[in-house]
């Protein structure tokens, strides 16, 4: 036997079984070296083991999302320095049960540490986690925690610090919202143990395969924080274990950080963050153009388009699942015939959309939260077309050939007038006019529950959804029947086939299995339309050009830790 | 004077028990709850009414109103709804930083514009009279933030010669700090200076007109000191009375100055508070605001009996 093989297979002899499977899937050639990584590192394999693996195992190199461009070191790095960062003003105070923003996410990041980092590529990097592993059904999951670990002050981090953080988290009365978004159905209070100091198992709800993703840093508000620390208090210390430490906060002007000699891992490159708080995009811009920052943490394709051609700027664009959801309320008249609905999806010209809205930094959509990002979208699901002679027939078969007047209520954030417009002009080609009702996003997201709110009342709606490395939440909140479940259902979508496979989807653990319910789902939602997904588009950061190493995650938040300049 | 300046302070308290009632029930029409902004719009419900009964935004108007205005007059001004830190440390720093904008714009357009003012006057209907009066008047027009942009286009990115943003790092000297902070003081200078030049050529004119300048020149005094001496004093009365409004508008009302230049004065402040409902803030910010407007004006009133004995007669009897 040769000795790669005979090294696999003892590797393989202490992998569970989903690690066996997926191993299998990438040996198969099912999915690609790039999948397979991703993968891998959600269901908690090394990254180091997982090269070894694709080396060995051979299977397809086909690229699948990831970075399109990046800040990666090349050459050496001058070590020392000071990042000037632009950052988006926080709204609110820097409470991590609190922040629910670009802003706040930024600067939690900035000391805080999460089990794991959600990467640009969506592979999981073990932070505070060294490793984690399912049980047979992916109900428990237990992580390893990294020993030697200290919090800023010197205090040694245990796992208890990890349950109590995930405690205060989902913590009905007081918790924060914006994570129980993401765990909410998934993990409740109580459930989650720490049996030793390097050990915390969380005992879920119900079998969910991407739980991994969902307590990483992608739940931006799950940096881990000592036990006995109030989260009210956190932004008076900014207390973590992260590779930079507070220097000094100013409310609504900036946060300066410092390299943390004592971190667990390799030291930063540079000395200090000087990271700078701005409340619009244009002065953000300028200051990278006037030499007053190196790293802006983000900006729109339609206020930066100075930046997309200037040849002094990286631009760093990392393949995202932030997009808009047009809701049809499947309960109400006009939308109650699936139809209509389909034919108001066939009028619209989505590549004109990512090439007009986004000057093609984005990726079209196909009606579901399947986005082109996620390895387990099946893309053999034909893509939904412009197609106006259907879009008409539609309409005739459901009786509304004469067409008819409906109100698209939406708010006046981003590039979302420009979409609402657009698809008011769509819809008159197959004669459907359209009124359009723009506010801003306190009125349209009201109290944000069911009979007070704009978003969730309104018979044709865009709301915005911000990147999730996993499809889950999208498939859940806005679409379940379920009433504890569809909090943000906006399309009063009901259907208990879609609810089962989305129970199914979420269970299932390896790539396989996600993929072949993904596929089932897919089919659904483009038959039933109750949103329209025009296009996932991608986010945006920029960095000055001597600035290598700068890790950008589509949620906002950014690694700086290996970053420098160059030489 | 004693009895003007009580008057003075009787008027100012009305002004601003009215400027605080107007702008806190003003404030409750904007759309919104309080703690929906701060906890967002998927929290859960219980949790949203939990933070608003914890603020105390579920009081009754008037109670919340008494509650806050005399903690006020007793010097606390509470702690930010958003931001959860003292607002008197918010609004200490913003004022800072809006005063020293304030003073520099202040120094530069205020001599410039009654300079400008005074010759376009003295050279009524000639060239140099149309170039500042149309040309201020051309330049006032253009909204601060294209005037704004066009100068950090020019002097921070092509020439390379001034930073884009207003606030230096911390622990720069005086004149780095003026540095920064030229790019948006020429903005305000582009802005003011032909609204001041023109009041000040209108008074100046008015005063080279009316008859104790004619005596002035029939006694053999000679137009230097007649300028001085006459003209000048009686002049600048509405021009002060214009600087005076202004003040307000200069400490308090540069959004958009504040946001291009990335600067953190009372603009800004005033308007992320109005925004996020943050009601101790908001409140706060706009008394003092107010405040420094009233001063202001105050001290308009008191140079005005300085440069004109009949106003200082007049109040004396």
């Amino acid at each position: 036997m040769d000795e790669t093989q005979r090294r696999v297979d003892e590797v393989r002899r202490e992998r569970s079984e989903v690690e066996n499977h997926l191993i299998d899937e990438y040996g198969a050639g099912k999915i690609s070296r790039r999948e397979f990584v991703r993968r891998g590192t959600v269901v908690g394999m090394s990254i180091p083991l997982l090269g070894f693996l694709a080396a060995a195992c051979g299977g397809s190199d086909g690229e699948t999302g990831g970075t399109t461009t990046g800040a990666e070191p090349t050459g050496d790095l001058k070590k020392g320095g000071t990042v000037r960062v632009a950052l988006i003003q926080p709204t609110t105070a820097p409470n991590p049960l609190l922040v629910q923003d670009e802003g706040g996410a930024g600067i939690l990041g900035a000391t805080g540490e999460f089990l794991s980092f959600s990467d640009d590529k969506l592979e999981l990097q073990p932070r505070i986690a060294e490793s984690w592993e399912p049980n047979e059904d992916g109900s428990v999951w237990t992580f390893k925690i990294r020993q030697g670990v200290k919090f800023h002050d010197g205090t040694p981090l245990t796992a208890n610090d990890v349950v109590t953080t995930f405690d205060k988290l989902i913590n009905p009365d007081g918790g924060s919202a914006n994570a129980q978004s993401a765990l909410g159905g998934v993990l409740s209070p109580g459930n989650i143990e720490a049996p030793d100091d390097a050990s915390v198992v969380f005992n879920l709800d119900a079998p969910n395969g991407n739980f991994p993703t969902l307590v990483s840093s992608a739940n931006y508000n799950a940096i881990i924080i000592p036990a006995d620390l109030d989260p009210g208090d956190w932004g008076k210390t900014f207390q973590g274990t992260g590779p930079f430490k507070l220097e000094k906060f100013t409310p609504k002007v900036g946060l300066t950080v410092v390299r943390n000699d004592d971190y667990w891992g390799p030291k930063p490159n540079v000395d200090k963050l000087d990271i700078k708080f701005y409340d619009e995009e244009a002065p953000m811009i300028l200051a990278l153009q006037g030499d007053e920052v190196d790293f802006v943490e983000h900006f729109s394709v339609s206020g930066g388009k100075a930046l997309l051609g200037d040849d002094n700027v990286q631009v760093i664009a990392v393949k995202a699942a932030t997009h808009r959801e047009l809701h049809m309320r499947t309960d109400k008249e006009p939308f109650t015939d699936k139809r209509v609905r389909q034919a108001i999806a066939l009028s619209i010209d989505r590549q004109a959309l990512v090439d007009g809205l986004w000057e093609g930094q984005a990726d079209i959509g196909n009606d579901s939260p399947f986005g082109p990002l996620y390895p387990s979208t099946d893309t053999s699901v034909p893509q939904r077309e412009q197609d106006i002679d259907q879009a008409k027939q539609l309409l005739a078969d459901a009786g509304k050939g004469d067409g008819f007047t409906v109100q698209l209520d939406t708010w006046n954030g981003f590039e979302i007038p420009d979409l609402a417009q657009l698809v008011k002009n769509y819809a008159e080609q197959i004669g459907v006019t359209i009124n359009l009702k723009i506010t801003d996003g306190a009125t349209y997201y009201g109290d944000g529950v069911f009979g007070k709110s704009t978003w969730l009342d309104s018979v044709m709606g865009i709301t915005d959804y911000g990147h999730r490395p996993v499809p889950n939440v999208y498939l859940t909140a806005p679409l379940s029947g379920d009433p504890k479940i569809g909090v943000w259902n906006s399309a009063h979508f009901k259907n208990d086939t879609y609810d089962g496979l989305v129970r199914d989807y979420v269970a299932a653990l390896d790539l396989d299995s996600q993929r072949g319910v993904a596929k089932q789902i897919e089919e659904l939602l483009l038959d039933e339309t109750p949103i329209i997904f025009p296009y996932f588009y991608y986010f945006l950061a920029a960095a000055k050009p001597s600035l290598k190493g700068a890790v950008s995650a589509a949620t906002g938040q950014f690694d700086l830790s290996k970053a420098g300049f160059t030489a | 004077m004693g009895r003007f300046l009580l008057k003075r302070l009787g008027l100012a308290t009305i002004t601003l028990f009215l400027l605080s009632v107007i702008v806190f029930f003003g404030a409750q029409v904007l759309p919104g709850n309080v703690a929906r902004r701060i906890l967002g719009p998927f929290a859960d419900q219980a949790a949203v009414d939990a933070l608003n009964k914890n603020l105390g935004t579920d009081r009754p108007l008037l109670t919340q109103y008494w509650d806050w205005i005399s903690s006020f007059f007793r010097g606390d001004f509470g702690d930010s709804f958003s931001y959860g830190v003292p607002v008197s440390d918010l609004i200490g720093d913003a004022l800072l930083h809006s005063l020293k904008l304030a003073a520099f714009a202040f120094v530069m357009v205020v001599p410039l514009a009654i300079l400008g003012g005074v010759i376009a006057a003295l050279k009524r209907d000639r060239l140099i009279d149309r170039v500042i009066t149309i040309g201020g008047l051309s330049l006032a027009v253009v909204p601060e933030f294209v005037s704004g942009i066009i100068l950090i286009l020019v002097f921070g990115l092509w020439l390379d010669l001034l930073p884009v943003s207003a606030n230096a790092p911390e622990g720069s000297s005086f004149f780095t700090q003026l540095k920064y902070l030229l790019l948006p003081a020429l903005t305000l200078v582009i802005l003011l200076f032909g609204y001041i030049a023109r009041i000040t050529r209108a008074g100046t004119i008015e005063s080279l007109d009316a008859d104790y300048t004619r005596t002035a020149y029939l006694k053999g005094l000679p137009r230097q000191v007649v300028l001085r001496r006459h003209v000048l004093r009686n002049s600048l009365l509405p021009t002060i009375a214009v600087v005076a409004t202004q003040t307000g508008f200069l400490v308090g009302g540069l959004v958009v100055i504040e946001t291009l230049f990335n600067y953190p004065g009372m603009g800004k402040l005033i308007f992320t508070a109005a925004s996020q409902k943050d009601f101790p803030l908001l409140e706060s910010a706009v008394l003092i605001s107010g405040i420094g407007f009233l001063c202001a004006t105050l001290v308009a009133d008191l140079s005005y009996s300085l440069l004109n004995p009949r106003i200082r007669y007049a109040r004396a009897e």
